[in-house]
């Protein structure tokens, strides 16, 4: 039985896969793949319903919903990678330096890792966005700023668990320097269940980028994200539903397609802890 | 976690509420929605339309308008003119009481009145009474002596009022919120919570009943009312911010009246409960004249000449006018000839004459606008339009209404989006706004020529000359010097139940409620409500 769940969890994982797939390249080809500019306002084709000319229909200002999709694929997932990965430099530096010296210094590594924590995301995200100002360079650092804690624990709390295993206890008792401890032993064994927490993070930081332009703190128009079209949509969907579905929809099945992934991923990488959060 | 999720929230509360006060309903109530809570109810304080749509229900001043806007007798009964227009005599009524029984006397308007124009008071409408003399001088702390502003109760129901020059429209200033009379010993016993239902004394047809914060407030018909009763027993004022949510309420039984937002607008023309009328209400650009670019009137022509208004009053869907002058349709002096047309290439000639052919080389500058589904429309079109016939690009800024209001004051953005709805229908009221230094003119700009045909035409009596100056104002502020680009004129568009009789809409948007009545409210409320 847990055989078949695991198949079942991998195939999920292969259908994500090549769905995220497909969507980083039609995001990376918007300007070949989106038959309009995100822009391009088109005064006799305001509000159509989705159909031949316009996939998912037009806006209030006839630009086409399908194109701004695409374009703010490309904003949305950017914003999504560069959080992630910003947030896994930083935490990884973090965590194991904290885990690594341990003692006094851990603690109060850790301690302001959970000041960072306890502090409301959404809050911190738009009073950082206040201070930055608003547009994408803003949103990417302040959802960085908030989103390396959660990495910074979990490579702790690995390095910590690796620290006490024996071939580290041989490197040290061999001499080995910390760098090369460090670097060499204990990080490469933490890349499976840091890259399990990159594809977590990485909904995450798209969620949090369409609350964020959702409540009016995001990209500033005309750019288009899939937060803010799903902002425009909201507006009107009492009489024009097919402004909030896709964008809506999109959100959904990528948020959902990265954490299926990220799933079977924890089950490949990182079987040991498989099922610790799901209980 | 956003506010738009405790908006659903709150609207399931409210139509809960709603909906078990419905069952238990006997008396003829009026529901409407508010867009917001009242930010204030102190009228020498009010500027905004919530506050406003209360405190025209529960006050009165020396006059009212009629359904055509023309001031007619309220507390005063009569008044005379004299001294060539320099002095206004207004005569009370005897008969009109406070909620407490006092008489309503020339005192309590007297005490109003320079209330609103005591510094200390900080009323941004102060400037309304300008026309007093020494009203500015003591606004402005020139003078500190109340006694040397030109109003006076001569007795308690004679009050003088003295002005600078002839104003024939002072009579509609009088109708306005700000000029209601006030009880000095409520105000100075209460402090600021003498706007509480408690507390408050008032004159109206109706009275302030509850006011739940953030919920609603319900007006009470006022049974010490001088005039005829008003049918409605009951105003149940329900704090709906989200106009989606309020078109439900609607629909759903639950509101007698709603104002349509821009996107349902397509949806309900042809709708029997349908009701649109032009609105005194202008919508316009300005510009900070003294930022660069802006600074240079050849960009600020460029950016009016730019603009496609038809195609925005066409996705817009409301019924709004494009207009190229600020005086709206409907007002005296209104002139559809005054204004900068749209014309591209003329627009990109002269922004090739200031030092930016095509566009090239042009700053990155911000528009600024209040948080507001219009607005943003507004202002994206704008972005694509400047962008494709000038080759400019803009950045937009949208802003919570109270900072953006501060943020104009403090340090106007180089573009940035305000309206203006008439206080009363005269064009002294829409170009008074322009003149050097005034408290709403955040565009920096000044210009003596402009200011002394304003205050020429102000005091002008024969109607013919008054046009014409107003014309050539109006050359200068949007032909000559362009401090602002005048967009569209508003339309209201509303539903309304059939079973409502006598509800007047004016092109001022102000809401008496004293002459509206429910015809068989039961039959139309089951028609409406369905679920029940």
């Amino acid at each position: 039985m847990g055989n078949a769940r695991l198949h079942t969890g991998h195939r999920r994982g292969w259908i994500s896969l090549i769905f995220l797939v497909a969507l980083g390249t039609a995001a990376l080809g918007a300007s070949w793949f989106a038959p309009y500019g995100y822009q391009q306002q088109d005064p006799r084709a305001m509000l159509l319903p989705p159909g031949w000319s316009h996939l998912m229909g037009t806006d209030l200002l006839g630009r086409d919903l399908f194109s701004r999709m695409l374009y703010g694929a490309r904003l949305s997932l950017s914003i999504g990678l560069s959080t992630a990965l910003i947030s896994v430099l930083i935490g990884t530096v973090y965590g194991a330096v904290s885990g690594y010296v341990g003692g006094r210094t851990d603690n109060v590594l850790m301690r302001w890792v959970e000041v960072v924590y306890s502090l409301p995301d959404l809050l911190l995200i738009i009073l950082i966005s206040v201070l930055i100002g608003r547009g994408a360079i803003g949103i990417l650092l302040a959802l960085s700023l908030v989103s390396w804690v959660t990495v910074a624990r979990v490579i702790r709390g690995e390095v910590l668990k690796i620290c006490t295993q024996e071939y580290i206890v041989a490197a040290r008792a061999a001499g080995a320097p910390h760098r090369v401890i460090l670097f060499r032993h204990i990080l490469p064994n933490t890349a499976g269940p840091l890259l399990v927490t990159v594809i977590y993070r990485i909904p995450a930081a798209i969620l949090a980028e369409s609350t964020l332009s959702f409540i009016g703190l995001g990209v500033p128009p005309p750019f288009s994200s899939w937060g803010t079209l799903a902002n425009d949509g909201w507006a009107a969907m009492k009489f024009y539903p097919h402004l909030i579905i896709f964008p809506a929809a999109m959100i959904f099945a990528t948020i959902l397609a990265f954490n299926s992934l990220g799933e079977s991923a924890r089950e490949r990488l990182d079987p040991g802890r498989t099922g610790t959060r799901r209980g | 976690m956003s506010p738009k999720h405790f908006l659903i929230i709150a609207l399931a509360l409210l139509v809960g509420c709603a909906q078990a006060e419905g069952d238990r309903r006997e008396t003829a109530a009026f529901r409407m929605n508010l867009s917001s809570e009242p930010p204030t109810l102190d009228w020498s304080l009010a500027t905004d339309n919530v506050s406003f749509d209360v405190i025209t229900n529960i006050m009165e001043g020396l006059t009212q308008f009629d359904k055509d806007l023309h001031p007619r007798p309220a507390v005063a009964q009569r008044w005379e003119v004299l001294d060539g227009g320099r002095r206004l005599v207004f005569h009370l009524r005897k008969d009109v009481r406070w909620t407490d029984g006092k008489p309503v006397t020339a005192r309590d308007f007297e005490y109003s009145w320079k209330r609103l124009l005591n510094p200390a008071t900080a009323a941004e409408y102060s400037y309304f009474l300008y026309d007093l003399v020494n009203a500015k001088e003591y606004n402005e702390g020139k003078i500190t002596d109340p006694n040397l502003v030109g109003v006076k109760a001569l007795d308690d129901f004679t009050l003088e009022v003295r002005l600078i020059a002839p104003r024939a429209y002072f009579p509609s200033i009088t109708t306005f919120m700000v000029t209601f009379p006030m009880r000095r010993d409520i105000v100075e016993k209460f402090g600021e919570q003498w706007t509480e239902p408690r507390n408050m004394v008032t004159n109206g047809p109706f009275r302030l009943e509850r006011w739940q914060h953030d919920y609603k407030v319900i007006l009470a018909r006022n049974p010490s009312y001088y005039g005829p009763p008003p049918a409605l027993e009951r105003v149940e004022m329900y704090v709906v911010p989200e106009p989606n949510t309020a078109l439900t309420l609607y629909e759903t039984g639950f509101l007698e009246v709603v104002n349509l937002p821009p996107l349902a607008i397509p949806r309900y023309r042809g709708h029997p409960e349908y009701v649109t009328a032009p609105q005194l209400r202008g919508y316009y650009y300005g510009f900070n004249v003294e930022k660069k670019p802006f600074s240079d009137v050849r960009v600020r022509k460029a950016f009016a000449m730019a603009i496609d208004k038809t195609r925005l009053t066409r996705i817009l869907q409301g019924g709004e006018i494009p207009t190229n002058s600020w005086v709206p349709k409907g007002m005296l002096a209104y002139n559809p000839e005054i204004g900068l047309r749209f014309n591209p290439r003329e627009a990109r000639r002269l922004l090739a004459e200031a030092g930016y052919p095509g566009g090239k080389g042009f700053p990155r500058v911000k528009a600024v606008f209040n948080s507001d589904a219009v607005n943003s429309l507004v202002g994206e079109f704008l972005q694509a339009q400047w962008r494709e016939h000038l080759g400019v690009s803009i950045d937009l800024d949208n802003q919570e209404w109270k900072v953006y209001l501060k943020n104009l004051k403090a340090d106007p953005p180089p573009l940035f989006r305000l309206g203006w709805g008439a206080d009363y229908p005269d064009p002294d009221n829409f170009l008074n706004l322009f003149v050097t230094g005034g408290g709403n003119n955040n565009t920096k700009w000044g210009n003596l020529r402009y200011d002394e045909l304003i205050a020429r035409a102000a005091g002008e009596p024969d109607e013919r000359t008054r046009v014409d100056l107003y014309n050539r104002a109006q050359k200068i502020l949007s032909e000559e010097e362009v401090p602002i680009i005048p967009l569209f004129v508003a339309a209201q568009n509303m539903l309304l139940k059939p079973y409502v009789r006598g509800f007047e809409v004016n092109a001022m948007d102000i809401l008496y409620l004293k002459r509206v009545r429910l015809a068989d409210p039961k039959a139309g409320r089951n028609g409406g409500s369905g679920k029940g």
